[in-house]
């Protein structure tokens, strides 16, 4: 087997309770690399077409990659893969902490959950000690709760356990997967998935080692990588205020997501910004595994109706989603919200758009205190909100229609309260807005499992980075690649960047230090991943962007095996139809139409359908999926 | 901790300092020191220990020292375990480790370690004095070098401090609004 890898793939079927440990087939690497990769091949491949989300057939993949677990920055990351429950297509969450090294030292590549167990149960990985136990007396539990619990259980405070809490157990459709309290496989709604197979946790401990091909070539890479890392000014800034940093600069250029969508201007922008909280807040600055940046931030709030809530996070989009989106100006009040979400297990991105669309609605008089249970829902409510996510988690009164999301809400609830539901795909918009950056407006619309800023959002454009921008694309594709209010050339911004960015989901290393700050890129991953697997194939970067191609397609295929097709490429109309209000990009729409054009021609897709064409799957040898049609 | 008797109190030339406020847990220091060691990314099988405490988002280095009594030393029956003359730093003597493990249960940091597939007592050298770990630190969180003896001399009373410190937090933890 390269290095770097296990070789091994465990299988846990819950419907006879029996673990299987199989070979990983070597002839998945050179393809797949790993993580995304493996899991995208495994998924297409055994799951039928038209499956429910939600029955016993879906199956749950957790994978790691080659550099998951080995002294590469920002080596903690794994990834969760499934059938979405939320969108009934390509899902998959990628979460940092400590799992996917552990379970690579436990001896597995991957985990492959399948079927449905009768009774609540943990899955108890032990290295090559193999456990489902009961989870009754757990079920029902908050994450926190459980991940404490199953420590305790275990007496090894190195149990890594992802966990699903009471939303989870509940099926709302965006519940999470929480890893060790604090790290969320937030979106899609993994946590479901592992509810409808009554699944509370996964507990993993390993004791093992991750080899690597050449070790002292690697190590002196990783060293100077590290070191790139800790003298590069602006992830310095991140140690210190983590992804807050973002809302200042946001706010800046007029993408500061406010009252659902409306507007990119929030008034009260000042006290979600880094340099406001951190000195009243924050306690403590911790990082996921093998990351030398550290962007995780322990807050406490000393005071007011929140006072004695500690917790990790919110990320930015914490701060949008439950900040600026609902027009709400304080802090404590996103911690205390990020903490229920984290307990009860629920993504962040999506409770606040769904919360965001149903207050919208309400205002504009397309709902009423009928519909709502007698709540009177308005923009800035700090205990409302609280109490509304309270409510989701239960699947309570009104937060049973939340529980389902905004487009299956706005589709129960009509009365054209659709054109509120900022969604695509069925996937909440994430904390951007393409009206002021064009190439995310491409992103969200393409994106494999709805409306996504992590596969393949632009952020050199966006900030003017006209030096990085000349390397990747070259220099006769400026100014108009940096300008982020026109749609010229943002297709090869999103191909090239997209095409990157899953690279680096099958190594898997973290979004920060890749997509942001721009750190390492492609030819830095054909240098590690040669030394790490031994596979010389991968030194070549052309090489690797087949690769990418290929998960892209491959992906898209699976979507497509779902009924997606072009006109599920699309955006709310709030950032086609109505320009942006005020700021900078005041006047601003997206014209998406040009872009999806360019994006498949590069992709090598059909331009009226958004289907791969004949010649693509060749190309990219994926022929094999037409025998899983 | 005042009836600890000192059998042995020496001066430590230098020695693995750390500050845990500064940890973030990231563990680049396991990786690092059992890459060097064992040629491979096994933190079970590193010379130190990141306790991390995700509940109260408390990150904690173990290290190996600085000990001015070393009960690692005062327990080995056979005096496999001494200590450098020069160094002061305490060090195994494989040959004669009889694997009593006597000095796994007796350090107070928790750092020595017994490898169960290969049958050997692991324990830090600090690297022959280069350690691995203080250099791979990004935080500055472990350092190497002299300190003065404040830093140094009640290495217990340290540890209490770590133990205050996460009952604190523990208060704090225990009065959220819920
Ligand atoms: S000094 Fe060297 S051997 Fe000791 S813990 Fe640090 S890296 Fe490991
Ligand atoms: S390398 Fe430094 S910051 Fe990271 S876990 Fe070790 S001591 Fe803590």
């Amino acid at each position: 087997m390269a290095g770097g890898y296990t070789g091994k793939i465990l299988r846990v079927n819950l419907t006879d309770g029996k673990f299987k440990i199989e070979t990983l087939p070597e002839e998945w690497i050179k393809p797949y690399i790993g993580g995304d990769g493996f899991g995208a091949k495994l998924l297409f491949e055994e799951l039928p077409a038209g499956i429910d989300p939600l029955g016993e057939q879906n199956k749950l993949i957790i994978a790691t990659g080659p550099i998951t677990g080995t002294m590469w920055p920002m080596s903690g990351r794994t990834v969760l893969i499934s059938k979405a429950p939320l969108t009934g297509i390509w899902g998959e969450s990628h979460v940092g902490g400590f799992l996917g090294a552990e379970l690579k030292y436990a001896g597995y590549d991957l985990l492959v959950i399948e079927g449905k167990s009768e009774e609540p149960v943990y899955i108890d990985i032990h290295n090559s000690d193999l456990q489902l136990r009961d989870a009754k007396n757990k079920w029902g539990l908050t994450t926190d709760k459980v991940t404490t619990a199953i420590k305790k259980d275990k007496r090894d405070p190195d149990v890594q356990v992802a966990a699903i809490g009471p939303a989870g157990e509940r099926k709302v459709r965006y519940a999470s997967v929480m890893i060790n309290h604090a790290r969320a496989a937030g979106r899609t709604g993994m946590g479901a998935v592992l509810g409808s197979k009554n699944v509370k946790a996964i507990a993993i401990r390993g004791h093992g080692a991750v080899e690597v091909h050449d070790l002292e070539g690697f190590m002196k890479f990783a060293k100077e990588g590290h070191m790139r890392v800790r003298t590069n000014p602006i992830a310095q800034g991140m140690s210190k205020v983590g992804t807050w940093g973002l809302v200042a600069v946001k706010q800046e250029i007029g993408e500061f997501p406010t009252y659902n969508h409306q507007t990119g201007v929030f008034d009260g922008w000042e006290k979600l910004s880094g340099d406001y909280i951190r000195p009243r807040h924050t306690i403590g600055d911790r990082a996921c595994f093998g990351c030398s940046l550290g962007c995780k931030k322990v807050n406490y709030i000393k005071d007011g109706p929140f006072a004695g809530t500690l917790e990790e996070g919110p990320e930015y989009e914490g701060l949008m989603a439950f900040g600026s989106l609902l027009g709400i100006d304080d802090f404590a009040t996103t911690l205390k919200a990020n903490q229920i979400c984290n307990r009860y297990g629920m993504d962040i991105i999506s409770a606040g758009s769904t919360i965001a669309f149903a207050i919208e609605a309400f205002v504009k008089g397309a709902i009423t205190e009928k519909d709502t249970g007698g709540l009177k829902l308005e923009w800035g409510n700090r205990e409302q909100l609280i109490k509304l996510l309270e409510m989701i988690g239960e699947r309570e009164g009104f937060g049973e229609l939340l529980a389902e999301g905004s487009k299956r809400a706005a589709d129960s609830l009509g009365r054209g309260t659709d054109k509120f539901a900022m969604h695509v795909k069925g996937m909440e918009v994430s904390g951007q807005d393409g009206r002021t950056h064009r190439s995310i407006a491409l992103g969200h619309a393409t994106g494999a499992r709805g409306a996504d800023h992590l596969r393949s959002l632009v952020v050199v454009d966006q900030l003017g980075y006209e030096d990085v921008a000349t390397k990747r694309w070259g220099a006769d594709k400026l100014p108009e690649i940096i300008d982020p209010y026109t749609e010229k050339y943002k297709a090869n911004a999103v191909f090239e960047s997209e095409n990157a960015y899953c690279i680096r989901d099958t190594l898997i290393v973290c979004w920060y230090t890749v997509s942001w700050p721009p750190i390492f890129w492609m030819d830095d991953f054909a240098k590690i991943l040669p030394l790490t697997t031994g596979e010389n194939y991968f030194s070549k970067v052309e090489n690797l962007t087949e690769i990418a191609e290929r998960q892209v397609t491959l992906k898209r295929l699976f979507n497509a095996r779902e009924g997606i097709t072009k006109k599920d490429d699309s955006l709310p109309d709030r950032f086609t139809k109505d320009p942006m209000p005020e700021g900078p990009g005041k006047g601003q729409v997206v014209d998406l139409e040009p872009m999806l054009r360019d994006y498949y021609t590069l992709r090598g897709w059909d331009l009226e359908t958004g289907l791969p064409t004949e010649n693509t799957l060749k190309r990219l040898s994926l022929e094999w999926t037409k025998a899983h049609s | 901790m005042s009836d600890i008797i000192d059998h042995e109190v020496v001066y430590l030339p230098s020695q693995l300092i750390v500050d845990f406020s500064k940890c973030t847990g990231c563990r680049i220091c396991e990786l690092a020191c059992s890459a060097k060691h064992e040629g491979k990314f096994q933190p079970s099988l590193a010379r130190l220990k990141i306790i991390r405490y995700d509940d109260l988002g408390l990150d904690i280095p173990n290290v190996c020292g600085p000990c001015e009594t070393a009960p690692c030393v005062d327990i080995c029956p056979v005096f496999a375990m001494r200590r450098d003359p020069i160094t002061k730093m305490t060090y195994l003597d494989e040959d004669m480790c009889i694997l009593c493990k006597s000095c796994v249960g007796a350090c107070v940091n928790g750092v020595i370690l017994l490898d169960t597939v290969k049958m050997r007592i692991i324990k830090c050298d600090h690297c022959g004095g280069d350690p691995e770990c203080a250099k791979v630190c990004p935080t500055g969180a472990i350092t190497y070098g002299p300190d003065t003896s404040l830093a140094t001399v009640d290495r217990h009373g340290k540890i209490l401090g770590y133990l205050k410190e996460i009952e604190r937090t523990d208060k704090v933890h225990g009065t959220g609004a819920e």
